[in-house]
């Protein structure tokens, strides 16, 4: 529990793009390095965090309440949650004061690309628990090309999702 | 129209609570909803600025945004208080679920649902990532960093700690020379 408290911790400092970005590097430390789940309970433990309501950060509270237990989920939600809180609270009122500053533009365009390549990482490591099969590739696409051409509400897409996983897997 | 903070430490966390209880299929569209237009604790431009903070910096975004408004109207106990009220009736949604999915996970079609909306999920981020990306449709130095990232990072499984200095030091000097 200590382990993964310290991991989090520090994966929290380089979240940039929120929890999408750390799903690759979250699902190499349990599933790879450690050993704790197969990466398709990875997936469903994401897909249980993404069906309840709620931020999808409650995703660490599931990881840790699998691996330590109930009080496992609350010290990795609290270790995920923690440092970056802790940064957002300092860091609140000087970014107000640097609203003009140039180096806060670059530092802005600079995280564009960076968050994206995360980003779609996240989306991929999410989206092969089996490899890349076809029926992964099918509902992934699906759900990302109704994301862009439509305003539903996610939960719609994910229940479809859940239809084309009842049929396909 | 007038906006006004909320007025007391209660009225904070009953906000963030029904923020985190409707929140299903995404927090901030529902953020904003309760904070701008239900409750007009934060007029829109301002809300878009606190925003534009919270997703720049690392951790969940709306639940930073609770911590740095929390902060603003009420110090330390106001952070808290909105961190707490926004993840109280989620956390115990995905406890109940996850204890209800332990008892159905051998049957095979519930594995085979569930697994479903994991990758529908991940298909959402796909689609996010692809929105986001959209103004970096003429900068091919953009493209480039972000295809690398994603090379690296999904298909290399190389760790986060070590692409994201290297991907943040690439990034600035190209946001320096304006091809970003």
């Amino acid at each position: 529990m200590l382990q993964i408290a310290l991991y989090f911790a520090l994966l929290s400092l380089v979240s940039v793009g929120g929890i999408p970005s750390v799903m690759p590097e979250m699902q190499r430390l349990v599933v790879d390095v450690q050993g704790w789940m197969s990466a398709a309970e990875y997936t469903q433990l994401f897909a249980i965090a993404q069906a309840a309501p709620g931020p999808n950060v409650l995703v660490t509270a599931l990881i840790g309440w699998k691996v330590a237990g109930a009080a496992g989920g609350l010290v990795a939600l609290g270790a995920f949650c923690g440092p970056a809180a802790a940064l957002a609270y300092s860091f609140g009122g000087y970014w107000d004061r640097m609203r003009d500053a140039p180096w806060r533009k670059v530092l802005q365009r600079a995280l564009v690309p960076i968050s994206v390549g995360f980003i779609l990482s996240g989306g991929y490591v999410l989206a092969t628990p089996q490899g890349l099969a076809w029926q992964n590739a099918l509902i992934a696409l699906a759900s990302a090309a109704t994301l862009s051409a439509t305003r539903l509400n996610p939960l719609w897409i994910l229940s479809g999702g859940g239809v084309l996983g009842m049929l396909l897997f | 129209m007038e906006f006004a903070p909320p007025k007391s430490l209660l009225e904070l966390y009953l906000g963030f609570l029904s923020i985190g209880a409707r929140s299903f299929g995404g927090v901030l569209p529902w953020a904003h909803r309760v904070m701008v237009e239900e409750r007009r604790w934060i007029a829109p431009a301002d809300f878009a600025e606190v925003l534009a903070l919270c997703q720049f910096l690392p951790g969940p975004n709306v639940g930073n945004v609770s911590v740095v408004l929390g902060r603003r109207w009420f110090g330390p106990m106001g952070a808290v208080a909105a961190f707490a009220g926004l993840m109280a009736l989620p956390l115990v949604w995905v406890f109940g679920l996850a204890l209800l999915y332990a008892d159905f996970a051998s049957v095979a079609a519930v594995k085979a649902v569930v697994t479903g909306v994991g990758v529908a999920g991940g298909g959402l981020f796909i689609g996010t990532a692809l929105k986001l990306a959209k103004p970096l449709a003429h900068k091919p130095w953009g493209i480039a960093l972000a295809v690398s990232c994603f090379g690296v990072i999904a298909l290399g499984r190389v760790s986060l700690f070590a692409v994201l200095p290297v991907a943040a030091l690439l990034g600035w000097s190209a946001a320096r020379r304006g091809v970003l």
